[in-house]
């Protein structure tokens, strides 16, 4: 008993370490806030093109829809290209190839632009699928009244489709907080490099790893109750 | 009003639409009749572009809407369509459904669509359902709504895809007896039916579609009564 309170009093109060535990917990949701966001507004973009691409049925032609073509083409190289590789690695490219003269203070910004990203790719998947579970002729009955295929996409068909992809969307955001992790590898100083400098100082790993563990789990079960309640939301207005 | 000239339509190698010529003059009253996969609903998709043709034209008020450069948006916001599943969209009121097209197109400001909504829910005779959803309605109430949201663009043409065969018989009367005082308004009909009684008794012509071609037409006194074709006395033989 002694030994743990010892112990959490190195962790903790002495030196005031703590601060790196609150300052690593604030870059480790920054960062995934704004990963989330750029990966929602890249998500949907790139989910929209893929699903405007596919629902071209029959020998069009013209340039709207090479254009078309093209933008598909690329959505899909990098679907595949972040798909396929780890993110950790995409971080490492970011920051010392992409970014290598940038200095220290904007590594949380790179941080956020390479998960951001990265969950675009599986956010458009989603989205995708979000997309075509809507009855086709919801969309049908946007464009006979004259909406353009965006105006439909946009009142009609996404707004129904995020109530199917919201489940799928949090477990996405879950997994994006827990791998922001990895971002000591480039030196930022998010919740778990805070514990592996205090680890490093203490000479101690028990309380420093078990202390974060518990607050990324707080973190997901925060997520997964907001979900919850979105959906308990949702149901209810499906019943009107 | 609207000319069709060498219609053809195929979906791979099944031709479903076989050089149809056909003219519908402003104010007539179209039925359209036929066995199972003749392409009835195909022809009329045709009409709005919901189906790109595969060769042939048609030109609407003048316009060559199968030119690639016709702004079909445009052209579909005056022709209505109404559907055989409704597809009234389950997440907006009944209001919100009939309004969203004209403000979005900005064809109305809010309060103009919405004073024009409430007095095309009492032409349907739904005027207290507008803060509704569409899930709360009968498929007969969902219909007339669908009825009512396409009249609200004030289309100069209205296209009907079997609007009363998803429907429980005790409805079937009520979204017949909308569509005759549209007709009796005046309001230029194309309407894809398997109700005889009401092609008999409110098309100015009625078409028979047999095959991807229409194999005969006229109005329904002689149509009905003295048909020619030996499909047709076929097909009338197993429908009165
Ligand atoms: N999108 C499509 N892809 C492939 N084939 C299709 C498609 N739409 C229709 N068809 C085929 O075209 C033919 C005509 O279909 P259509 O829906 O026009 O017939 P219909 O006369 O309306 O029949 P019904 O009375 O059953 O509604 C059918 O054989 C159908 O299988
Ligand atoms: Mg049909």
């Amino acid at each position: 008993m002694d030994w743990l309170l010892d112990q959490l009093w190195q962790t903790f109060i002495e030196k005031d370490r703590w601060r790196y535990f609150a300052n690593g917990m604030a870059a480790t949701l920054e960062i995934t806030v704004l990963a989330l966001i750029l990966g929602t507004i890249i998500g949907v973009l790139v989910a929209v093109v893929r699903s405007a691409h596919d629902s071209q049925r029959g020998n069009k032609k013209g340039l709207g829809h090479a254009l078309l073509g093209v933008l598909d083409g690329l959505c899909k190289l990098y679907l595949t290209v972040i798909r396929g590789t780890p993110s950790t690695v995409q971080l490492l490219i970011m920051w010392f190839i992409l970014f290598r003269w940038a200095d220290s203070s904007s590594m949380l910004w790179v941080a956020s632009l390479s998960f951001g990203i990265n969950s675009g790719a599986y956010v458009a998947e989603i989205v995708r699928s979000g997309i075509m579970s809507i009855d086709l002729g919801q969309t049908e009955a946007g464009r006979s009244l004259g909406l353009t295929y965006g105006q439909t996409m946009q009142f009609i068909v996404i707004p129904q489709a995020v109530k199917n992809i919201l489940p799928a969307l949090v477990n996405e955001l879950i997994t994006l907080l827990k791998e922001t992790s990895v971002c000591g590898f480039i030196g930022l100083t998010d919740l778990t490099k805070g514990a592996m400098i205090v680890q490093s100082r203490t000479y101690s790993p028990f309380v420093p790893y078990i202390a974060i563990a518990v607050l990324y789990l707080i973190m997901v079960l925060a997520l997964t109750s907001l979900l919850g309640l979105l959906e308990r939301r949702l149901r209810a207005s499906d019943r009107r | 009003m609207i000319d069709v000239k060498g219609l053809t339509k195929s979906f791979g190698d099944h031709l479903v639409l076989d050089h149809i010529d056909e003219h519908i003059h402003q104010g007539e009253k179209v039925a359209v009749i036929g066995p199972s996969g003749s392409g009835k609903s195909t022809f009329l998709r045709c009409l709005n572009l919901l189906e790109e043709p595969t060769s042939g034209t048609i030109t609407f008020e003048g316009v060559d809407i199968t030119d690639p450069q016709t702004d079909i948006n445009k052209l579909r916001s005056r022709m209505g369509m109404v559907f055989q599943q409704f597809n009234l969209f389950p997440h907006l009121s009944v209001r919100e459904n009939i309004c969203l097209a004209p403000v979005k197109l900005k064809l109305m400001t809010k309060d103009q669509a919405e004073e024009r909504a409430q007095e095309l829910l009492k032409r349907v005779g739904l005027p207290d359902k507008a803060d509704a959803y569409p899930k709360q309605l009968s498929g007969g109430q969902q219909q007339r709504i669908a009825i009512a949201r396409a009249l609200a663009m004030n289309p100069d043409m209205m296209l009907f895809d079997e609007p009363t065969s998803a429907l429980d018989p005790e409805m079937v009367g009520e979204v017949l007896e909308i569509m005759k005082e549209l007709a009796d308004d005046g309001m230029t009909m194309v309407v894809v039916t398997h109700e005889m009684g009401f092609a008999r008794s409110v098309a100015t012509r009625v078409l028979f579609m047999d095959k991807g071609k229409i194999a005969e037409q006229g109005p329904p006194e002689p149509f009905f009564s003295a048909p020619q074709h030996p499909r047709l006395r076929e097909f009338l033989s197993k429908v009165l």
